[in-house]
């Protein structure tokens, strides 16, 4: 099959947004060493070339149907991306530092199509919720937010939880969802030996990626997501880089 | 230029609303009309020979303009070259802007585009970001144009 590699090219080089960029390590598809490339990701496309200021492209990876994965390897900092189909490829890369390889992981694993679609359906049904809500009441008091979804927790490693944080004016205390988080990664520790076996080195996502709008609730896929981000998250903080680092703080700035 | 073509070919195996036997012309001078199926799998348009499984080729639908040249015709211009199009045949004008505005939708930018109206308009109308309950707020790609993360309640700004 022919790809117009002049649009592809095009597409790389125009000042269309960048959703990431940086030097990662590839390993090689026909030599096994590792070797480091400058990646793009733009939209559902991964772009690679040998120098950042290089202008032809060496290749690109096309990120649908696949999964994000941390993977063993020699290397530090290791993830791969893999199409589980027989006969379908795996790539695997290496970061350089910890926060280079979550931050990589993180936006792989919301760069597809499929996953922009059905955000933006879940996104068009909220706007009309809110402009209902609107309409039909206008001299109604202001709403408070419903907080019975998942909360903002996804990177929140510590045991207590600010008000800023959660938005309300809660007790420190009643964060059962951050102590759901803080109790599942424990587990998880204990199962890591098990986790890295050879077969199952790597957690799997419990969806298929090419399940049709419609026939898939978005806050299922969200949990989904939410929970493969959330044992990364327990098996990075487990595996030693975490150790001494326990943090007070979240990851994430509320401002 | 390297690719993953393997699962790009199961891509094009994939589902898809949009598609049909159009006559289709390449760019280069001298391609002609030949029959092709079309097909519309997230943002690249497969072209195969009619009854064959594995499609002739991919095209990767942004930074392109579609534009209707006919009552049944349309174009995909590709913005390095203006004159560089792809020429599409339908069968009747209904098809024919059934296919434009699909191929507009498709495009990831324009996806992204509406997510990040819709985030900034939910935002204006409740106070609340919709992206936080998925924890991908501060994610480049879903951040209004300017590049600055919206702020998180209870800071309320006027947009």
């Amino acid at each position: 099959m022919k790809i117009d590699e002049k649009v592809l090219t095009y597409f790389e080089s125009s000042n269309s947004p960048v959703d990431k960029e940086g030097y990662l390590y590839k390993k090689g598809e026909i030599k096994t060493s590792y070797q480091k490339r400058w990646f793009v990701l733009k939209g559902n496309l991964l772009f690679y070339k040998d120098r950042q200021t290089d202008r032809d492209l060496v290749g690109v990876i096309v990120l649908e149907g696949c999964t994000v994965q941390l993977c063993e390897s020699e290397e530090k900092f290791a993830f791969s991306l893999v199409w589980s189909e027989p006969g379908l490829r795996t790539y695997k890369f290496a970061a350089e530092d910890q926060a280079s390889q979550e931050s990589w992981i993180k936006a792989l694993l919301s760069a597809s199509h499929s996953y922009l679609a059905l955000l933006v359906v879940d996104m068009e049904s909220k706007y009309r919720d809110a402009l209902g809500a609107l309409s039909s009441q206008p001299s109604k008091p202001f709403v408070m937010p419903n907080f019975n979804t998942v909360q903002p927790a996804v990177f929140v490693t510590s045991n207590t939880c600010t008000s800023s944080a959660l938005g309300t004016a809660s007790s420190p205390n009643s964060c059962p969802n951050l102590q759901a988080l803080t109790i599942s990664s424990k587990t998880a520790s204990k199962k890591s030996p098990k986790l890295r076996s050879k077969k199952n080195a790597s957690v799997v996502p419990m969806f298929d990626p090419f399940q049709t709008i419609g026939e898939y609730d978005f806050n299922q896929l969200h949990e989904d997501y939410g929970k493969e981000v959330k044992e990364l998250i327990a098996m990075w903080s487990k595996k030693g880089h975490g150790g001494a680092n326990v943090q007070d703080e979240n990851l994430i700035d509320f401002g | 230029m390297r690719f993953n073509e393997k699962e790009l070919v199961l891509l094009s195996r994939q589902p898809s609303e949009r598609a049909a036997e159009l006559g289709m012309r390449g760019p280069k001078k001298g391609d002609v009309v030949k029959k092709r199926l079309v097909k519309l799998v997230v943002n690249f348009l497969f072209y195969f020979r009619t009854d064959e499984e594995e499609p002739i080729g991919a095209l990767l639908l942004e930074q392109c303009r579609v534009e209707r040249e006919d009552s049944q015709t349309f174009s995909i211009a590709f913005l390095d070259e203006a004159e560089r199009k792809y020429v599409f045949e339908c069968d009747t004008e209904e098809q024919c802007a059934e296919w434009i505005d699909s191929i507009i939708k498709a495009s990831y930018e324009f996806m992204r585009k509406n997510l990040i109206y819709y985030r900034t308009e939910i935002h204006r109308l409740t106070g609340k970001d919709p992206l936080e309950q998925y924890g991908i707020s501060d994610e480049a790609r879903f951040q209004v144009s300017n590049g600055r993360p919206l702020p998180t309640v209870p800071f309320l700004v006027a947009l």
